[in-house]
């Protein structure tokens, strides 16, 4: 990979241009068929392409050239140790922090680089839960849920109680009933359980899971929960240091890692 | 006439008796007389009324107020060939001249004669005869102390009659109106103080005479009220403009555009770094001397609102930046744009957080409009600082200090409600929700409920697996219904 000394604040990567929808397509059946649960349908494409992601803050290298591709309705969860960028990629995925350089399509829609992206449009259909659920406190909870609804989709529509009066578990579902109201076809998971206490974590847990077998949504999980995301998860994506280390079904990741960093991790979160 | 020589008088009761050598006396009447022949071309033929006038009985004031003890001075000349030897004063209806006393002064020329005489009250009149005949040209002067005029109020003329010493009885002119205030239930409650031997006792305390005389803190409150209205008026209508001025501020000093930025740091800084009390003088004399002339409480409205907004702008920014950033990004991921995200989410917590800190800066705001008083603003200060110079008593201040506390207090004391409010509910104060019960768990005592709710909750979403509405799963622990309606939401698509 080329560097080129652009701005004073850090290097800039030059990365490829985005590969046609065609060939992207075929390119990540072919990577991606022994990799997931997800039941490939004749044409499909990836609803979530990342193509040579990188993202820096200041001198910091976050992401170094990840690539990965979700399947319509596919459940990803992603593990790694924290400052790996996890959390990064997924809030670069709706724009919440902007690429350095690399690639995002949405439905085979650049998001990213010098395209006009709505970025309120593609909020819409890219709904997030945040780790620390970030209601608004000022509303109560089915204020927050409808909020959305009520001023971008502008339906008019109206639980009584605000935020600071629920448990933990209570606002992160909330959160959750607050990005599902929007119907965005892609839902991020931003680890939904690290801000709760023990006892709290398995009713939210149990909503996602729900969420995961019943609604056909399309889901990006960062989470520690392992037992979580050997049952739910379609495939397992590992990162480290910023870049895609190891990734496929759960029993292979779990079971037979073939990373040595994968096994120690896994280990020694186990 | 001075104070003294009232004074003086007053113990003399109405006879008057006074020896003075009779040679002098004769020798300067002689004198007088031929002083004032000389100097009278032109002679009245019948006695003329000079004026009549009330001395101003009101506490601070320059007003005679009806019912309460005045003195009325009276002043007629006698006309040429005529030597007087009684007058008789009346008033309307409701005057009293019962226990007056009546002071006798005779002017011939420009020499005082001593004249005795002897004022007998019926009423609304007195009468004074002389013990001596009045020379014609000769100025009278009776001054009656301790009289009263009707409590109604009204014009009153002094009308009366005078016998000469050939016993020929006269109607005298009617003077010019006097001019009296009605007796209103404040003076008779002053009146009625004054009467009280503690408010004697009270006021003969120099401390509590000074600060805090009983009579005077009454008429402060009554003459102070307009002031007061004054600076209530200009704090609250330059409030909202200082809001609506401040937010604008606010916005301009959060704003991405380098230029937008200086301009607000500039304005608030230089408002923030300069005293109040500087402001107005600039403004009020400023301005008219390049011939822009506004009204002074309009000015002044305008000066506080431009002063405040710097305050409140910074208020405000604090506010807004004291919302965690992840409330604009839970409102950007819901696909809300900037102006969105401010109206519906930022701003209305904004203005639960600054309440108590904006409600203490229109508390300075409002006692700062005394500061107005400075550059001619009828406001409180002004009228107590008038008061206290007519009186030359503190008490008007204190009755100003009262007015200022009867906002102030309040208002801190709101502050500290909705303080201790907001700290309740942002550490989860009032109602919970109710957890639905699963069996055996409603009668489980509150302490149980919180380990149990869990338990219920996880068994609730097992349950709830087939449905395919998640919205019902999600919601189902804050509603009273088992289930919401999501109609709209699904076929709205």
């Amino acid at each position: 990979m080329a560097n080129k000394h652009r701005h004073s604040h850090g290097d800039v990567p030059v990365v490829p241009d985005a590969l046609s929808a065609e060939e992207a397509a075929s390119l990540a059946f072919a990577s991606d068929k022994t990799l997931t649960k997800h039941h490939f349908t004749e044409g499909e494409h990836p609803i979530v392409r990342i193509e040579h992601l990188n993202k820096s803050f200041d001198d910091t290298k976050v992401l170094r050239d990840v690539n990965l591709d979700v399947w319509p309705g596919e459940v990803v969860v992603v593990l790694g140790p924290s400052g790996s960028g996890k959390s990064t990629m997924l809030r670069c995925i709706n724009l919440l922090e902007t690429p350095t350089a690399g690639h995002i399509l949405i439905e085979d829609q650049e998001i990213t680089g010098q395209s006009k992206t709505d970025v309120n449009k593609l909020r819409r259909e890219v709904g997030m839960v945040f780790q620390s659920f970030n209601l608004f406190p000022h509303l109560t909870a089915k204020q927050n849920v409808m909020i959305g609804q009520t001023k971008v989709l502008k339906r008019s529509k109206d639980a009584d109680f605000k935020p600071p009066q629920l448990s933990g578990g209570q606002q992160q579902r909330v959160a959750i009933a607050r990005a599902v109201a929007m119907h965005p076809n892609v839902l991020l998971f931003d680890e939904p359980t690290s801000a709760l206490d023990p006892e709290l974590v398995r009713g939210v847990l149990d909503v996602i899971r729900d969420l995961a077998e019943n609604s056909g949504m399309t889901m990006i999980v960062v989470t520690h929960e392992m037992d979580f995301a050997r049952e739910v998860a379609d495939r397992v994506v590992f990162m480290e240091d910023g870049v895609v280390v190891e990734q496929g079904v759960p029993e292979k990741v779990f079971d037979h890692p073939e990373n040595a960093r994968t096994a120690e991790f896994l280990g020694s979160i186990g | 006439m001075s104070h003294m020589h009232e004074n003086a008088m007053t113990r003399g009761e109405s006879h008057h008796t006074r020896r003075v050598p009779a040679l002098a006396l004769a020798l300067s009447a002689v004198l007088v007389l031929v002083a004032t022949l000389a100097l009278l071309p032109v002679s009245a033929l019948a006695m003329t009324t000079n004026k009549a006038t009330a001395r101003p009985n009101e506490d601070g004031g320059s007003g005679v107020i009806g019912a309460m003890d005045t003195r009325l001075t009276w002043e007629g000349t006698v006309g040429d060939d005529e030597e007087v030897s009684s007058i008789t004063l009346s008033l309307p209806e409701g005057a009293t001249f019962d226990h007056a006393s009546t002071r006798i002064t005779v002017l011939d020329g420009l020499n005082r004669t001593s004249i005795d005489g002897t004022a007998t009250s019926s009423g609304n009149s007195v009468d004074v005869q002389f013990s001596e005949g009045i020379p014609a040209g000769s100025l009278v002067r009776l001054e009656i102390t301790n009289m009263q005029f009707p409590a109604d109020g009204g014009d009153y003329v002094v009308s009366g009659s005078y016998t000469t010493a050939d016993g020929q009885s006269h109607a005298l002119d009617d003077s010019a109106a006097i001019s009296v205030i009605a007796n209103t239930p404040l003076q008779a409650a002053v009146s009625w103080l004054d009467a009280q031997p503690w408010v004697a006792a009270w006021n003969s305390n120099p401390f509590l005479g000074m600060f805090f005389k009983p009579q005077l803190l009454l008429t402060s409150f009554a003459s102070l009220f307009p002031g007061w209205l004054v600076c209530l008026g200009i704090v609250l209508v330059c409030y909202p403009f200082a809001i609506v001025l401040g937010l604008a501020f606010a916005m301009l000093k959060t704003s991405r555009h380098k230029v937008l930025r200086a301009i607000a740091i500039c304005y608030i800084n230089l408002l923030r770094g300069t005293p109040l009390f500087l402001q107005i003088y600039i403004m009020f004399f400023g301005l008219p001397m390049v011939g822009i002339n506004i009204d002074n409480n309009v000015l002044g409205v305008i000066v506080m609102a431009v002063n405040s907004s710097a305050y409140l702008a910074e208020i405000f920014r604090a506010g807004i930046q004291s919302i965690p950033q992840g409330q604009y990004e839970a409102a950007a991921s819901l696909g809300m744009n900037g102006f969105q995200t401010m109206t519906s989410i930022i701003l209305p917590q904004t203005v639960r957080r600054v309440i108590p800190t904006v409600t203490s800066d229109f508390i300075t705001s409002y006692k700062d409009t005394s500061l107005l008083s400075s550059v001619g603003v009828m406001e409180l200060m002004m009228f107590s600082k008038n008061l206290t110079t007519t009186t030359g008593n503190i008490t008007p201040y204190m009755a100003a200090a009262i007015y200022y506390l009867i906002v102030t207090l309040p208002l801190i004391k709101v502050v500290g409600i909705i303080e201790n409010n907001i700290a309740r509910s942002e550490r989860g104060g009032g109602p919970r929700p109710k957890r639905r019960a699963v069996a055996g768990a409603s009668q489980e005592s509150e302490e149980a409920k919180e380990e149990l709710a869990t338990s219920a909750e996880v068994s609730h979403t097992e349950e709830a697996k087939p449905a395919t509405d998640v919205f019902a799963a999600l919601s189902a622990p804050f509603v009273s219904h088992p289930t919401v309606d999501l109609g709209g939401v699904a076929d709205g698509e």
